[in-house]
């Protein structure tokens, strides 16, 4: 048993996640991997393809895939859809001219089939902003109270202090483990 | 005679010690092979630990099982009141006792697991049976809503929003929290450190203007500009360009992300990249003009004023490696302006 056991235990401990975040371009996907993982963000480029991170958080092993959200690579998106247990969408809060583009983008994303078992954390990204639109105001523009085949939570954050980012990851792994990792 | 005695009796005592010797070899060994296995014995139970014996869990498991099965027996002729409250309570025995049972499915083998298994269902039946019993359902009817719907309704919300009719969202472009400068023709516009530091500035709808944006705005949009020529401070982080022709801009910034932009000249200078998608005839140079207050400026914004990649645009319309975007140029050198008069 003494074998088994250790290796039972390393198998438990890999208890491996998959995210794919995705939004508008200038959203801020990839300072808030970044940030998210400590990194710098002050040198952070426009996204051309994709970033991929593995991290260790609460015992989980965080597989983030980070898309690029310009107009020409969101047909890309699909490619990420399979086996993805939890979608981080990020909005910019203070571009309120694309707000519409947003709903759209996002709601055809959570018709998608391959997603429809993945938990919705929207991050209402850039609230140290000034002009920045609250966590409440991006709920409703988005249409987020109609979403009834996901769950949801949206979270008001900023990537360049790091406020927030993780609540809303943690409330993303809560919600994956209870829904993954509880026994039947 | 007496030698022959004398001596057997060597041979005797010489064969003695030398059994005594043999003996005493497989004495060691013996323990030698006792402490071997003594060692070998808490090795192991240095790996497992008192809680993932199997004995251990039976006896918990069982006694717990008991526990609960008393709770459920107590509730056979008492009053109602009480008979929730038992249920209650051991409807939430059951629960720990599950998952304490799935916690310990690791070290558990399966035909443990599964009578473990077995006898919770057989709680969970029989805390259903009595309950059915002693707290009958109302009459039958149809309910207009089942079960799983009703689970989809109310989402995990953590942060309940509490939007109430003041808070009412306003997603008009104009705003004051916002620094908008939108819908002119003809202007020449002037702003300065007070009015846009720190601040996410937006400009739409300008034709045939000249803007002078002096100061560090956080971020920088601008959309549906003809004609138009523009020069701000050091913006902190993203420029945006949407929808702009025939235009001049200058900026300092962090990156700078350029859509449907035709016939633009863009004074540069950015930190990491600049990029664009879905333009035509957009020429870049380094950004070189100067103002008063730029240096200050460049302070507020935290910009690195010794690295900027104004020459390294990526065109998201143009992915092929190693021949040039003919969506963008750089502007030779005889070409740029240097004159930013107002």
């Amino acid at each position: 048993m003494g074998l088994l056991t250790i290796l039972k235990k390393m198998k438990q401990k890999e208890r491996e996640m998959r995210l794919l975040m995705l939004g508008l371009d200038n959203a801020g996907k990839t300072t808030i991997l970044k940030k998210f993982n400590g990194e710098d963000v002050s040198t952070i480029s426009p996204t051309l393809g994709f970033n991929i991170k593995t991290l260790e958080h609460k015992g989980f092993k965080l597989n983030i895939w980070d898309v690029g959200g310009q107009k020409s690579l969101r047909s890309y998106w699909r490619n990420y859809f399979e086996s993805t247990d939890g979608l981080v969408w990020v909005v910019d809060s203070a571009d309120r001219l694309r707000l519409e583009d947003c709903r759209k983008e996002l709601s055809s994303l959570l018709l998608e089939e391959r997603l429809a078992g993945a938990t919705l954390l929207v991050f209402a990204n850039k609230q140290d902003l000034p002009g920045a639109l609250s966590k409440e105001a991006i709920q409703e523009a988005l249409a987020l109270d109609d979403i009834k085949s996901h769950h949801w939570c949206i979270i008001g954050c900023s990537a360049v202090t790091g406020k927030n980012l993780l609540a809303g990851v943690d409330w993303l792994l809560d919600d994956i483990a209870a829904r993954i990792f509880t026994t039947d | 005679m007496e030698a022959m005695a004398e001596h057997s009796q060597e041979t005797r005592v010489t064969g003695e010690s030398g059994a005594d010797k043999i003996q005493e070899r497989l004495q060691r060994r013996h323990q030698a092979r006792a402490e071997d296995a003594e060692r070998k014995k808490e090795a192991q139970a240095s790996q497992s630990v008192a809680e993932e014996k199997s004995g251990y869990f039976l006896s918990t498991f069982n006694a717990e099982r008991a526990s609960i099965e008393d709770l459920l027996s107590s509730c056979s002729g008492a009053d109602r009141a009480v008979v929730t409250q038992t249920l209650e309570e051991a409807t939430v025995k059951t629960l720990q006792l599950q998952k304490f049972l799935n916690d310990s499915m690791l070290f558990l083998t399966q035909y443990e697991l599964r009578r473990a298994q077995d006898a919770l269902k057989k709680l969970l039946t029989s805390s259903a049976d009595i309950r059915e019993e002693a707290l009958p359902k109302k009459k039958f009817a149809f309910r207009a809503r089942s079960k799983a719907t009703d689970k989809v309704s109310a989402p995990p919300v953590t942060d309940t929003p509490t939007v109430t009719d003041s808070t009412k969202v306003d997603v008009a472009p104009a705003e004051s929290v916002q620094c908008c400068f939108s819908n002119m023709d003809n202007v020449c516009m002037i702003k300065t450190a007070e009015e846009i530091n720190k601040q996410d500035v937006l400009l739409t709808h300008l034709t045939n203007c000249k803007v002078r944006l002096f100061g560090s705005p956080s971020t920088l949009h601008m959309t549906h500009i003809d004609n138009c020529e523009i020069l701000c401070g050091p913006v902190s982080s993203s420029v945006f360009v949407d929808h702009c022709r025939n235009s001049t801009l200058a900026i300092p910034c962090q990156q700078l992300r350029t859509h449907n932009t035709t016939d633009t000249q863009v004074y540069l200078h950015v930190t990491s990249r600049a990029i664009v998608e879905d333009c035509r005839g957009v020429g870049f140079a380094p950004f070189t003009c100067s103002y008063p207050t730029l240096d200050e400026d460049f302070i507020v914004s935290g910009l690195d004023r010794h690295r900027n990649n104004w020459s390294q645009v990526d065109d998201f319309n143009w992915l092929a490696a190693g021949t040039p975007s003919p969506n963008w140029a750089l502007i030779p050198e005889a070409d740029r302006k240097t004159n930013w008069e107002l």
